[in-house]
């Protein structure tokens, strides 16, 4: 579904990410790991456009994304939930789903998916017409998911969903996560500094150290890893 | 009694103005935190595209109003693509300074060369014409312009509130990062929001020639006052400057009335540094 290879970008003159590749398969939950700083948010920003690679490729289904700016991404099904959850605190909850479903198609759809959304966060529907901003962070989270899913992922991005949060709030956003790949058949990227859930939710993992790939492996590989549990989880 | 409603009702009309050019001013604000600096010349260029329009075509000022919102938006959209979006990916605050107080400089000095440093006035056969509102009376222009300020600013508030290109430059103001996220070409929003901005500041223009002289430093004082009308209603606000506009006018008009109509610049100003101030001292004082 996705395959990276070689991508590299930067901030102006910094470069951050070097040859980083990586693929997630359909139906996958693929976790990138990495302490603070080590270009996590970077990659996910590169993928969905909202900074240009200077080298490498993004093939997402057979296409070529890498040279594409944000809006094409999305239309193509590549949606994220971003880190620290950049919603419109001023709007609405609802205005802030409105604002998920980008093209027409998903506009077109949109009663349908704020009903499934709804569903899986029903807080939200009682809270539908509070500024967003005035939410806990557990639902400001959620509504962040839910405007990721207004606009009907291929492939979800989710930048560091527990930041911030409660633990059982995490188990339910990675638990909407997971159903949805088993009952919509979307891939899931996750991006997490906490280690031990996302390997608990992922099929597969990476780990990102100074904007290189420094480890790989199935979850388990990595869990029994020792340069992981020395480094990450502290054993 | 009478004259104290007369001046309210002069003061409201005043107001009606400011808060159309505190609008302006405060959606372009919003979307891209600069502050427009010519925002006042745009007013005297409606100014003078309606006495042109009207000399020129025999139009009525009024009707000269939808045609001077189009062509400023215009005006406002090509100013902002070639100007100040470059200018704003420098991040620089001095830049676009230089650029908005710039650009009001060339206008007002464009307006001298072309038109020279006379007073006009578009003659119209209503000019003269007087309603009476019970003990308030009105010159008809006025009347008509204050009405038409109010369905601008009504239709404004829809336009930002239920419209997706409204939705868009709201998004963007408070968050540009999520506007991105959710597919938003914020450049494109830019423009759309100086070319609304200017449109507005335009119309006021318009709508000031039924009963105002036009001469190339008209707008000077407006922007000013937009200025104000942004700091007083509170940055980025769009109802906040809406209530200030009309409380900025209402309070010239009373000290005109109860002081002396040469003391209402100052105390407009002493009044802008005493909320500055006490703002500043309430804010220190939550920290
Ligand atoms: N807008 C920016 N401009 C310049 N440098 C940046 C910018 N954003 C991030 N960086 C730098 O890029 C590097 C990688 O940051 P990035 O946000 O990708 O890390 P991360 O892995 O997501 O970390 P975290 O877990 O803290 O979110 C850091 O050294 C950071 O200082
Ligand atoms: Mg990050």
């Amino acid at each position: 579904m996705l395959k990276v290879e070689g991508l590299r970008a930067g901030y102006g003159a910094v470069n951050i990410l070097w040859d980083v590749a990586f693929h997630v398969d359909d139906g996958e939950i693929v976790a990138i790991l990495g302490s603070n700083g080590a270009g996590k948010t970077t990659m996910v920003r590169t993928i969905t456009g909202m900074i240009r690679a200077s080298a490498g490729s993004v093939n997402f289904n057979g296409e070529e994304l890498a040279r594409h700016n944000s809006r094409y991404i999305l239309d193509k099904g590549i949606v994220q939930v971003p880190e620290g959850r950049q919603l419109f605190t001023e709007m609405t909850v609802l205005e802030n789903l409105e604002m998920g479903a980008f093209n027409k198609q998903r506009k077109e759809h949109f009663a349908e998916n704020l009903r499934m959304v709804y569903q899986w966060f029903p807080k939200l529907e009682e809270r539908a017409k509070q500024a967003a901003g005035t939410l806990s962070g557990g639902e400001q989270q959620m509504v962040a998911v839910a405007r990721a899913l207004i606009g009907m992922p291929k492939l979800l991005i989710l930048d560091e969903p527990s930041l911030g949060l409660a633990p059982n709030i995490v188990d339910d956003i990675l638990n909407v996560a997971s159903t949805l790949v088993r009952q919509n058949g979307i891939s899931v990227l996750l991006v997490e500094q906490d280690i031990t859930k996302a390997l608990a939710c992922a099929n597969r993992g990476y780990v990102i150290e100074n904007g290189h790939i420094a480890l790989d492996g199935t979850s388990a590989e990595l869990a029994a890893n020792d340069h992981v549990k020395k480094a990450y989880l502290g054993i | 009694m009478s004259t104290f409603l007369q001046a309210c009702v002069n003061g409201l009309l005043m107001g009606g103005f400011y808060s159309l050019m505190g609008m302006g001013q405060n959606v372009i604000f919003g979307v891209m935190k600069i502050v427009n600096f010519c925002h006042g010349e745009m007013l005297m260029v409606g100014m003078y595209l309606t006495y042109f329009l009207c000399t020129t075509f025999g139009l009525d000022p009024y009707l000269c109003v939808p045609l001077v919102a189009i062509i400023m938006f215009f005006l406002g959209a090509v100013i902002q693509h070639t100007l100040i979006t470059p200018s704003l990916g420098t991040k620089s605050f001095t830049n676009l300074l230089f650029l908005t107080v710039g650009l009001g400089l060339l206008l007002s000095n464009g307006a001298l060369v072309l038109f020279g440093s006379e007073y006009r006035t578009i003659p119209t056969s209503y000019s003269q014409v007087y309603i009476n509102l019970g003990p308030v009376t009105l010159a008809l222009p006025r009347l008509i312009s204050f009405g038409v300020l109010i369905v601008v600013s009504i239709a404004l508030f829809a336009f930002l509130k239920y419209s997706t290109i409204g939705k868009q430059i709201r998004a963007v103001s408070q968050n540009p990062v999520g506007a991105e996220v959710v597919g938003i070409n914020t450049k494109r929003i830019y423009i759309l929001t100086y070319g609304l901005g200017t449109a507005l500041a335009g119309i006021a223009g318009a709508l000031l020639t039924g009963f105002y002289t036009i001469f190339p430093t008209a707008g000077a004082s407006f922007g000013f006052r937009a200025l104000i009308v942004v700091v007083v209603g509170g940055l980025g606000s769009i109802p906040g400057a809406f209530f200030a506009g009309i409380f900025l006018g209402l309070l010239e008009t009373m000290v005109a009335l109860f002081i002396s109509p040469s003391y209402s610049d100052l105390i407009v100003f002493v009044t802008f540094i005493v909320i500055l101030v006490v703002r500043q001292l309430i804010i220190i004082r939550r920290k």
